[in-house]
């Protein structure tokens, strides 16, 4: 199709009113020139969608590129084997200590029954080497902060504590010994008398502590298990708490996680 | 010279036919019932060598304090595991290996990743406890019985998942966990809006962000699995990934029923 330029357009004939050339398209602007080049309004059109094309094709390979996982090729190292005797004992060699390590990684997984703990999803399981014997809800640490208003004007964060512990002693029927939080938490005077600081029934049937304060225990809000309540200990319900005391000693490993 | 009817000439075509089927069928299954190939002695005590440095890790890792996820190709499995104690496991649905490109071009070799220990892995984007702050009321010896508090969210009100998220190692590498069938029940507009941006993240990433991501692990965990790690997760967590081809006895042990 043929391009009518601005400037090219034909002459009205005689008496025939002129028209006003249109203000939007300043005469003479295309073609332009540059430099040697000579830009019609067309090329400019084909350079333009080149260019987005271009940049379309490399933004579309700009990015990640999948693939399947292969194992990477195994390779020799170390001083390569003189003879086939030689080769025979390098393999003789690393056949034992395969076995050696693979003995040690299983001594380091526990034996019997050990109790693992999911602070965030307030879950308990007990198990017992490849099988789980209870999975069940439990209450972990609120995160809540505490301070305290007056005095040392101290503050508490209760986190349940993440790793590995052990059980270190187990009460039944335990008694409560309030720790200072306790009371200021309910804006009580902290007691100078520590008999003062008992409480029983508070923990359930039974406790199980396992260092620094921290106990897994019964509680007496069982409606809020699945929910991160506790002041950093861990509440279970009380069937389940009574499996727990069932099967497990002092010494049994827990994790917390 | 001998003359043969349409039928004999049918006989002798299916005589023909079953004969070819049955050496085709004898040659099928003697190549069946081949041997193996044999592993020569070169190729044994490399695949030992590798398995060894990988056993020594796990050593390691199980000996430290550490939390740390095993990711075993083989079995399509990930295990969060501290102390050589399985925690969690979650099933690998699908597993790519990501690499940064411009403009179709491989940007740089990742550094070494496989038969390594990846350190100090981060959610991003960060699982975050909104922790309430609570002023205890000045002491009283007759304190009236303290309001008690409003009952707190579940986990899954407190930890929402991201439909996709990424754990973050250092050196570059990071693992990128998605939910199986993740925008599948999305609307298309949806659905186009997240691989927009994700598209978009990948290509600032691929550009300008050199020291992240130049190894990404993609997992595809089932969306119940995905939302159980991401919510558990501890932090500064490790990672190792096994190989596929190792001997059958080094594959750890599982206990029943742990992250299912």
């Amino acid at each position: 199709m043929a391009e009518t330029e601005p400037g090219a357009a034909a002459t009205p004939p005689a008496g025939a009113a002129i028209p006003t050339p249109p203000a939007a398209a300043p005469a003479g602007r295309w073609p332009r020139r540059i430099g040697p080049f000579i830009i019609t309004r067309r090329s400019a059109w084909i350079a333009a969608a080149a260019v987005v094309l271009l940049a379309a094709v490399a933004w579309g390979g700009t990015g990640y590129r999948y693939r399947p996982y292969v194992d990477e090729p195994v390779r020799l190292s170390g001083p390569a084997p003189r003879s086939d005797r030689e080769l025979k004992q390098l393999v003789s060699r690393l056949d034992r200590r395969s076995r050696e390590l693979t003995t040690r990684l299983k001594a380091a997984a526990p034996r019997g029954v050990y109790i693992v703990i999911d602070q965030t999803q307030n879950r308990i399981y007990l198990r017992k080497d490849a099988e789980t014997l209870l999975d069940a809800t439990c209450s972990a640490g609120s995160g809540m902060v505490l301070k305290e208003s007056v005095g040392k004007k101290r503050e508490w964060v209760f986190d349940t504590p993440r790793g590995r512990f052990e059980v270190l002693s187990m009460l039944r029927d335990p008694v409560w010994a309030k720790p200072d939080w306790a009371f200021v938490e309910d804006g009580l005077p902290i007691p100078t008398n520590p008999a003062d600081r008992f409480e029983s029934g508070s923990l359930g049937e039974y406790a199980l502590y396992f260092g620094n304060g921290y106990m897994i225990h019964g509680t007496l809000y069982e409606r809020l298990l699945g929910r991160a309540v506790s002041h950093g200990c861990i509440r279970v319900g009380r069937e389940d708490l009574r499996k727990v005391w069932a099967n497990v000693r002092i010494g049994t490993r827990i994790y917390i996680y | 010279m001998a003359m043969t009817t349409p039928r004999a000439c049918v006989r002798t075509c299916i005589a023909v036919i079953v004969a070819a089927v049955a050496v085709l069928s004898a040659a099928a299954c003697g190549k069946d019932a081949a041997a193996p190939p044999v592993e020569d002695d070169a190729t044994r005590a490399a695949r030992l060598q590798r398995l060894n440095g990988l056993l020594e890790r796990q050593v390691e890792l199980a000996s430290g304090k550490d939390f740390y996820l095993v990711l075993d190709p083989a079995q399509s499995e990930l295990a969060l595991m501290l102390s050589g104690a399985e925690l969690q496991s979650y099933r690998v649905t699908g597993l790519q290996v990501g690499t940064p490109r411009v403009s179709w071009i491989g940007r740089k070799d990742a550094t070494p990743w496989q038969n390594v220990v990846w350190l100090h892995g981060e959610l991003d984007p960060p699982r975050e406890l909104d922790r309430l702050v609570f002023q205890a009321p000045p002491p009283k010896k007759d304190a009236a019985e303290p309001e008690p508090p409003p009952i707190p969210p579940t986990p899954e009100e407190m930890y929402p998942v991201p439909s996709r998220y990424q754990v973050r190692f250092d050196e570059g590498r990071s693992i990128e966990v998605r939910p199986l069938d993740a925008d599948q029940k999305a609307s298309r507009f949806a659905r186009f809006g997240a691989w927009w941006s994700a598209k978009w993240h990948d290509v600032v990433a691929a550009l300008f962000r050199e020291d992240r991501d130049a190894v990404r692990l993609r997992l595809v965990l089932s969306p119940k699995d995905a939302a159980s790690l991401y919510r558990s997760l501890p932090p500064a967590v490790r990672l190792i990934v096994l190989t596929k081809d190792r001997p059958a006895e080094a594959a750890p042990k599982r206990p029943a029923g742990a992250g299912r």
